[in-house]
């Protein structure tokens, strides 16, 4: 039995704005995602900004009800078994709200245990280990307002850790967290895995997929565009070369041009300091491509002041924004699923 | 732990922890100076008023104010007890809870009632010590029972417009509309007898009405008896918007899931 399933889940949401003349529109968020979890699995969901990442999590953790398809937590439908799901799953997310602010985090782990009926006999042993396992032993007393967002973060988990859930939902938990803080919310999440747990995860970092996942599905527009191990994600780029240019003073123009080539599948840029970095992915059918796609670049750019024009195999982080670019401009019959 | 001790349990201890969280005013300063100094001062305003004017004796004042002073903590506080959650940003995680509803948001309460309680016999002491008011020893037990009662009342109504800040962004201002309006409308400065129709109306189902004219019977000396019937239904006000905010939270919590409307979420 899988420890999630979703079914072909769609979720619209109605909005209306405006006093006189109302104007509703209806928001299509998830739009017919199917995935299965085994138990012990860590499970990433990656995409952009509004992908219905979110979405799709709370009609898995039961606040939102699917306005189509299915899902199941050890085989419990979330909608029908809501109260036998809640016991078994526990759900965090990324930000600075979500804790009672003038608590301690003490008084907020209490609280929560009793809402989530923790045994008052072994509440006090389990939010000791909670609260180490977590690295908050000693802080313990102080208000939840003078955490850091770092803290705040371990406390969330903490929290939703306390009633022994065997499912996890993890919602962009590294949000806001400075880099040393998200190593170590990195390594707790290895660790919940490694305890047994099965464990959901969204994210929009790539590297923080690569790092933690064991299977990873990618979502944009409501739609899983892929889905499989990063080693199966990155052959989707497999018949790709990246060009990668340093250059100074590029403007959206000249990038536009590098996308009108034939074979040019998508083109970003990174911004470092003064330095832009762009990417271009490259669709090669031929030896010679890797070159002709390098010169080309570097002839398209001569005019600006240039550094470095590399070719480069593809990362996952390329085949990943190769997906996300690429299906928004395909039909989505032509998606291919890996599975 | 069988089902009984751990639904008292969360009331009982979840409701403390929860008052500690969501109430706004538990520094010292801002307790005392909310709950008991400005119902003091109002207090002697209008009995000097009163007395100034001509218009009511000392104990009509003493009684009505004593028994409004509990309202800031059960209107306000029941308000905070359950719309605060959105400030939180943690009602998502709470309705994530697989307990009872009730047990949950109605032990919220409970802090409340006994604060306003105490509010409101804290306001008979100061009267006794600084304006001289004095009533039988005997009257004293039926007088906390109204005054509890009356505390009971005002918190299940402001658990109901807590509900409704669920869904409300504003509901701060009805609250504080509302608490200002019951001044007027429960006969605890202002005679019933002089309002009109309408006015008396809607006094009539506003938490108070009957509490402050149970007081007024025990301290006329009628004796518990004749203020039996007003009691019972200030008892009967209490359970009402008990079962309001109760069947809202359900509505809510249902639409919420079906229609995504709860923004706190
Ligand atoms: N309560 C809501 N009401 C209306 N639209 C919403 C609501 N929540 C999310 N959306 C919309 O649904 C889409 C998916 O959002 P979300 O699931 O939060 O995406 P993600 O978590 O991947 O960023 C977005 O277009 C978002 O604006
Ligand atoms: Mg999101």
């Amino acid at each position: 039995m899988y420890a999630i399933e979703a079914d072909n889940l769609h979720r619209t949401y109605r909005t209306s704005s405006g006093w006189i003349r109302r104007t509703r529109r209806t928001i299509t968020a998830v739009d017919g995602v199917s995935f299965q979890v085994p138990p012990g699995e860590l499970f990433g969901l990656l995409g952009p900004n509004g992908a219905g990442k979110t979405t799709t999590i709370k009609i898995l953790n039961t606040l939102l009800l699917p306005t189509g398809g299915t899902a199941r937590i050890h085989g419990l439908d979330v909608t029908r078994h809501t109260a036998e799901v809640r016991r078994r799953i526990g759900y965090v997310f990324g930000g600075d709200r979500g804790l009672y602010d003038r608590l301690s985090a003490l008084d907020n782990l209490r609280y929560f245990a009793e809402l989530y009926e923790v045994d008052p006999r072994v509440q006090r042993r389990r939010i000791e280990e909670l609260l180490e396992l977590v690295g908050l032993t000693g802080r313990q007393k102080e208000r939840v307002e003078g955490y850091s967002r770092g803290m705040k973060q371990r406390l969330h988990i903490a929290r939703g850790l306390l009633h022994d859930p065997d499912v996890i939902f993890l919602d962009e938990p590294t949000l806001g967290v400075d880099p040393v803080a998200a190593r170590d919310l990195r390594a707790m999440i290895a660790e919940l895995v490694r305890s047994g747990r099965t464990v959901l995860l969204t994210t929009h970092y790539m590297f923080e997929a690569e790092e933690l996942c064991d299977r990873i599905g990618v979502i944009t527009s409501g739609r899983m565009r892929a889905l499989g191990t990063p080693g199966e994600l990155k052959r989707h780029a497999q018949d790709r070369v990246v060009v990668e240019a340093e250059v100074y003073g590029v403007d959206e123009e000249q990038l536009d041009a590098l996308r009108a080539e034939r074979g040019v599948r998508g083109v970003t840029v990174d911004q470092r300091g003064m330095l832009q970095v762009i990417v271009v992915q490259c669709d090669i059918d031929g030896d010679a491509e890797p070159e002709r796609f390098r010169s080309f670049v570097r002839q398209s750019l001569a005019h600006l002041k240039l550094g470095r024009v590399e070719v480069r195999e593809p990362t996952l982080e390329d085949a990943y924004v190769g997906i996300v670019t690429g299906q928004e401009a395909a039909a989505p019959e032509t998606t291919a699923v890996l599975s | 732990m069988n089902g009984f001790a751990s639904t008292a349990r969360l009331v009982v201890v979840g409701g403390m922890t929860s008052y500690r969280a969501l109430f706004n005013w538990t520094t010292p300063s801002m307790y005392i100076g909310t709950l008991f100094a400005s119902p003091l001062f109002q207090l002697l305003f209008f009995v000097y008023v009163g007395r100034g004017l001509g218009v009511a004796g000392d104990e009509f004042l003493i009684v009505g104010n004593a028994v409004l002073s509990c309202s800031v903590a059960g209107i306000f506080g029941g308000t905070m007890a359950i719309a605060n959650e959105r400030r939180y940003g943690t009602l998502g995680t709470v309705l994530l809870s697989p307990r009872s509803r009730a047990a949950i948001f109605l032990g919220r309460g409970l802090p409340y009632v006994l604060n306003g309680a105490l509010v409101s016999v804290t306001m008979l002491g100061a009267a006794a010590l600084l304006l001289g008011w004095r009533t039988p020893v005997d009257r004293l037990p039926a007088l906390v029972l109204t005054t509890l009662v009356g505390a009971i009342a005002c918190t299940a109504f402001g658990l109901t417009l807590g509900s409704v800040g669920l869904r409300l962004r504003d509901i701060w201002l009805v609250t504080n509309i509302t608490s200002a309006l019951m001044l007027l409308l429960t006969g605890v400065i202002v005679p019933s007898g002089e309002l009109p129709a309408l006015l008396r109306g809607i006094g009539s189902v506003l938490p108070l009405t009957h509490s402050v004219a149970a007081a007024r019977h025990i301290t006329d000396g009628d004796g518990f008896g004749a203020a039996g019937p007003d009691l019972l239904i200030e008892v009967g006000i209490a359970v009402a918007y008990t079962l309001i905010a109760v069947v809202l939270l359900r509505v809510f919590e249902t639409e919420a899931r079906r229609r995504a409307v709860l923004d706190a979420m």
